[in-house]
């Protein structure tokens, strides 16, 4: 039980690192951006090319593949995003799957179709008491809780995330302050897809590879973020913990079902609370 | 690069330049005359391929109407109307595998098992908009894979699917190719008749209302939480037909025809037909299954074809065929006005 647990955990923080983009996407520009997960699965492609040429080392690659998202996402945004801005949610939606369609198909193109093997970079356990919990999980829990205060600082403190913060409430009133919205929009995206990148690279070696990988975790984030509010930052970390946690006990005693219940969640959720959007 | 002004305005596509007038009673021109040009064009296609792929055209055709109606005619965005499908064509199959072989009483059941879970799943669904109700439908949408695939696992045979033999009824019979596309013909105009009077029925213009604008009709006292559902409910049952008619079609049932994924094709269909017009499904559908069928074998990059093509509908095409062939005859019928109106002129001073 206590590794069902630690399992949820984990399954929560990865879901966090994905949504938080997808979350503040939405907020701010309204955009529901289906291409999101591209950016998770490229991040893990480029972390299998990085570790080729490392010769198996693990974290290094793992930064470098990180920072190669970023060229990416900002042709995304630059190109398709931002002429999404203020138009209809079902021309935001096509276009941006249709992103994904090509970005999956150039992923079958340089890395082929066939799922790749990525083991454990650390493949120690923690024995803690009675219990062994295996460390790269731990450390994965870890990250996602430094990185929610860190970005809760972000968003305090510096005055790029006050900006942002303020666009998520009234973008038309931070724009008649004289402030460069499209700019902030595009730092937003790309530290988004970045911490995608980081999801897919730290959930990689415990999941398969291939290159629809995205699409399966891109539902289960757009529940995360319809339950837990969309543009909410703190709703989004509850929010994603919890169902990573209803996916791990799912999974104990019917592991085809995690999933489903997942949606059932949000489902029930929706029936309480409609979202207008 | 794009304009601001166009991106600022709220809503979908302008449409076609309609009067009140012509919104409140669109030309209802039911004659033999539509049916005529969708048959023949149909039978032409026949000759061209294999009737059986035809077939398969048609019944696509069909549910690329069905979605329509909730996309194009209601402006709602659905990414899960593939369950009703799969619902149609599982619940057929399965009469036929357990109880009777009579493929009449099969399309029966499909039609209303697609109904119930319409009339279910709408409930819930209609109260949300935009990218709610469509994430809404595909939740369900992936539940209902789901459960064919693995709960229901004892009856659907899971992954592998079952095969269907259906008995041949009066002319009907499902096992010779000739006459089952004539069927599917037969349901094809039957569909577009029911559409077409209901698209252009008082009933119709509440719905296209909705789209414009759903406070205002909620405004002048309509129910419209009732439309929505009804509509959504219409759309289910003759997405279950095309269900149904899909396992008599392949003779066989897999958890295929409800998968997720395959909702970008009916999307993608009613955009490059145009949404909101009959014509254009018809004509997008036929032409998406052209892409599907004949593409992969030509250009083996298909799936960043279809991308690519999306990209261009959605940023440069947003009629799609039909509103472009439907904007051409508009601009014909003006330039012949105008000289007529400035003959006048010249002829009063």
């Amino acid at each position: 039980m206590t590794l069902t647990i630690l399992y949820g955990f984990t399954i929560g923080a990865i879901l966090y690192f994905i949504s938080i983009g997808l979350s503040l996407t939405f907020g701010t520009m309204r955009v529901i951006n289906f291409a999101h997960t591209l950016t998770y699965c490229i991040g893990v492609y480029m972390l299998i090319t990085f570790i080729s040429l490392f010769k198996g080392n693990f974290f290094p690659s793992a930064i470098l593949a990180i920072l190669a998202v970023i060229p990416i996402s900002y042709l995304i945004e630059r190109f398709i995003i931002r002429r999404l801005y203020g138009e209809s949610l079902d021309y935001t939606f096509i276009a941006t799957f249709a992103i994904t369609l090509i970005g999956v198909d150039s992923i079958k193109w340089i890395w082929g179709v066939n799922p790749l093997p990525l083991s454990d970079p650390i493949g120690t356990q923690l024995n803690l008491w009675d219990f062994t919990f295996p460390v790269y999980r731990v450390l994965i829990v870890t990250i996602a809780i430094v990185l929610f205060f860190a970005l809760e600082l972000f968003f305090k403190k510096t005055i790029v995330g006050k900006i942002v913060v303020a666009a998520l409430e009234d973008k038309d009133g931070v724009r008649c302050l004289g402030v460069k919205v499209e700019r902030h929009f595009l730092i937003v995206f790309i530290l988004g897809s970045a911490l995608a990148g980081l999801g897919g690279v730290l959930y990689a070696p415990i999941s398969s590879v291939h290159p629809y990988m995205g699409l399966g975790i891109l539902l289960l984030c757009f529940a995360v973020v319809i339950v837990g509010g969309m543009g909410n930052l703190r709703g989004t970390f509850v929010s994603a913990f919890s169902l990573g946690m209803v996916m791990a006990i799912t999974a104990r005693y019917w592991s085809q079902g995690a999933e489903v219940m997942v949606f059932i969640v949000m489902a029930v959720v929706l029936m309480f609370r409609p979202i207008d959007i | 690069m794009f304009k601001k002004e166009e991106t600022l305005k709220p809503g979908t596509d302008p449409g076609p330049l309609i009067t009140a007038e012509e919104f409140s009673h669109p030309k209802s021109r039911l004659a033999g005359y539509d049916f005529l040009i969708i048959a023949g064009a149909f039978l032409l296609l026949a000759t061209i391929f294999s009737t059986h792929r035809v077939t398969d055209f048609m019944i696509f055709c069909i549910f690329a109407m069905s979605f329509d109606l909730i996309y194009g005619y209601m402006g709602r965005l659905s990414f899960g109307h593939l369950l009703f499908l799969g619902t149609g064509a599982y619940s057929s199959g399965l009469f036929i595998k357990y109880f009777h072989g009579n493929p009449l009483l099969a399309m029966l059941v499909g039609i209303v098992a697609a109904a119930l879970l319409g009339m279910l799943v709408g409930a819930i669904v209609v109260r949300a908009t935009g990218a709610c109700f469509a994430l809404m439908n595909l939740a369900f949408n992936s539940i209902g894979f789901f459960l064919v695939l693995s709960p229901l696992r004892g009856i659907t045979n899971g992954e592998d699917g079952f095969g269907i033999h259906a008995l041949s009824v009066g002319f009907f019979n499902p096992a010779s190719k000739i006459s089952m596309f004539l069927f599917v013909l037969f349901f094809l105009l039957l569909v577009f008749y029911l559409l077409k009077r209901l698209t252009s029925s008082p009933y119709g213009i509440m719905i296209r209302s909705i789209k414009e604008d759903e406070i205002r009709v909620k405004f002048l006292g309509y129910n419209t939480y009732f439309y929505k559902w009804l509509t959504f409910v219409i759309a289910a049952s003759l997405a279950g037909l095309a269900g149904t008619l899909t396992a008599l079609n392949y003779k066989y049932v897999n958890p295929n025809v409800m998968d997720v994924h395959g909702n970008v094709g009916v999307v993608f269909a009613c955009l490059i037909g145009g949404a909101g017009r009959l014509y254009g499904s018809i004509v997008g559908g036929v032409v998406y299954m052209l892409i599907s069928n004949f593409l992969p074998i030509y250009i083996h990059r298909w799936e960043m074809f279809l991308g690519i093509s999306l990209l261009i509908i959605v940023f440069k095409f947003r009629k799609g065929i039909w509103g472009y062939i439907q904007e051409m005859e508009e601009v014909r019928k003006r330039q012949k006005v105008v000289p007529e109106i400035a003959g006048k002129g010249v002829a009063q001073r």
